[in-house]
């Protein structure tokens, strides 16, 4: 029996202003259900609460209703948390940093020692392409190059589940195709991966479950082969599906 | 204990990393060397005037670069995003606002150290001056102790910039360093050619105890800063914090006149007037040893307090 990496139920996110009147209603029921070593795509036009969605799995944001688990217990507990990394929308990383102490920074974070540590980060900046650029700093680093580096500090741990927020963005065509296939590598060793993207084409390539998200709901989804399966178009069937039911 | 020393040793190089930083270690220990040339006045003794800049010099300076580092390393971080990534990964948010803010104190304490040293250099070189000016000289500076003072902090600069050129260091963070580690090599070489002869270890390290009771003090606001930049913006941090430091410093006459608002502050903040000692060494004189301690407990007490408020406002923060 396959086990449950991240489930969510009736999730819902109600954003406040100072005096807790309510904002804007981000998330309004989600139900999710990620298996281990899928690749599950969590899609949905601008502001449909996909990364609020991903916060309230990392814990980084409490759910107004709804529950969340991560292998089984809570966000908020520390044993799941150790055991997933994570990759943000935006490359928010220290400037003052080289590349290499950047992943040797999170390496910390992770618990990992100096010398498991030290080979674990030249492996990494090797995978993502940045050997010869390992002793400079990322505050000079273009945005993709950049986006490398936040790749090899999201998989320095070796984690079970990979959150990945917008992957390719700021990456060339050749790191787009680097990222699908290190994707498609890391679920074929068992790594289970969530992952949001615009980039419809790409996600039908890597995913092999989708979900599609649109005004907070959860409005479609299923898995990659039956979409593609039902589809005229099987180049652009999760694109088609996607206007179908965001539309 | 690794997680800590990550974070700690990260936000120590942040703070050290600034142009603020480099800018403001260089004025103040420029500031502190060249006292003795502008000594004018006495004010009853020889060395009062550097003394007394030095511990301006770790108050002012000190301050602004301290709480602006803690208020970057953690407020800009959460703003940001870059504390996200850390807070999703197994790292408690107390661990994360205690590493983060002690990594400040380190880059603090750093430069009162550099300001301490170069206080007692600049000290020695104002009473070797008013020596030679007494018995007839025409000098009123010694010049040793001006020329390795200012020579070596300028050199550490120099340092720094053929480091950044050659070796490809970070510039900032090691002038700082390397201002830093100056001193006592200035102060070493004022004391081989003579800057301490006839006086005891005994009568310069009097000047510590007078360093470390306001480094204290200056602590608490620094984990002041760190604790409202987990909920507030940088410039309403700056805003509280210069009327929180105000208070300190009227803390007495507001005593006076009303108890329980003296009691207030007191329980929540280091009164300035209590940690600044200059006074107590006026005529060779000491502060108590009793005193030290427990003005310290004092401000041990104030920091744990505002690291624990910080990290109860970062575990009730949400971060979207």
């Amino acid at each position: 029996m396959s086990e449950r990496v991240v489930e969510t139920k009736g999730l819902v996110k109600t954003f406040r202003d100072f005096w807790l009147r309510p904002v804007a209603e981000a998330v309004r029921g989600v139900d999710l259900s990620l298996e281990r070593g899928e690749v599950f795509g969590l899609l949905g036009p601008n502001g449909s609460g996909k990364s609020t969605t991903i916060k309230m799995i990392l814990g980084l944001l409490r759910p107004s209703a709804g529950e969340v688990r991560l292998f089984g217990m809570p966000p908020s507990d520390r044993r799941a948390r150790a055991r997933l990394g994570y990759l943000p929308e935006l490359s928010y990383l220290h400037p003052f940093l080289t590349a290499r102490e950047t992943v040797r920074y999170y390496a910390g974070l992770s618990q990992m020692s100096g010398k498991a540590a030290r080979a674990r980060v030249d492996e990494l900046l090797g995978i993502v392409g940045l050997k010869g650029n390992e002793d400079r700093r990322v505050g000079g680093f273009s945005k993709g190059m950049a986006r490398r580096v936040a790749f090899a500090a999201a998989l320095v741990a070796n984690p079970e589940l990979l959150v990945l927020d917008e992957p390719t963005s700021g990456l060339d065509p050749i790191g787009t195709r680097e990222v699908k296939a290190l994707v498609r590598r890391l679920a074929s060793e068992g790594m289970t991966v969530l992952i949001t993207s615009h980039q419809l084409f790409d996600m039908q390539d890597i995913c092999s479950r989708v979900s599609i998200l649109s005004h907070g709901r959860v409005v479609g989804g299923g898995s990659v082969a039956d979409i593609v399966a039902r589809a005229p178009d099987k180049r652009h069937a999760l694109e088609d599906y996607f206007a179908e039911v965001v539309a | 204990m690794r997680r800590f020393l990550a974070l700690a040793r990260t936000a120590a190089l942040e703070a050290l990393a600034e142009p603020l930083s480099a800018v403001l270690f260089l004025s103040a220990l420029l500031m502190v060397h060249l006292a003795p040339v502008f000594h004018y006045h006495r004010f009853g003794e020889a060395a009062r005037l550097p003394r007394e800049c030095g511990l301006s010099a770790l108050l002012v300076f000190g301050l602004v670069f301290a709480t602006s580092a803690a208020v970057r390393t953690i407020g800009r971080e959460l703003s940001s995003g870059t504390a996200s990534v850390a807070l999703a990964l197994a790292v408690p948010r107390a661990m994360f606002h205690c590493a983060k803010t002690a990594g400040v104190f380190f880059a603090f304490l750093l430069f009162a150290a550099a300001a301490a040293t170069a206080t007692i250099l600049a000290e020695r070189t104002s009473v070797l001056g008013a020596h030679i000016a007494a018995m007839g000289g025409d000098a009123r500076i010694w010049g040793p102790g001006l020329a390795s003072g200012v020579g070596t902090t300028l050199l550490a600069f120099g340092a720094a910039a053929a480091a950044n050129r050659f070796l490809n260091w970070r510039f900032c963070s090691s002038a700082c360093l390397l201002t830093a580690v100056a001193q006592p090599v200035a102060l070493s070489a004022a004391a081989a050619m003579g800057g301490f002869a006839g006086e005891s270890f005994s009568s310069v390290a009097r000047t510590v105890p007078a360093f470390m009771l306001l480094a204290g003090a200056c602590l608490v606001f620094i984990a002041i800063a760190a604790a409202l930049a987990t909920r507030l913006g940088q410039a309403t941090v700056a805003a509280v914090l210069s009327g929180a430091v105000a208070v300190s410093f009227l803390a007495e006459p507001v005593a006076s006149a009303c108890r329980p608002a003296g009691w207030a502050i007191r329980a929540l903040l280091p009164v300035i007037s209590e940690f600044w000692k200059a006074d107590a060494l006026l005529g060779g004189g000491v502060i108590a040893a009793a005193e030290v301690a427990r003005l310290l407990s004092v401000a041990a007490l104030l920091m744990a307090l505002w690291l624990g408020v910080g990290s109860a406002l970062l575990a009730g923060r949400e971060l979207p």
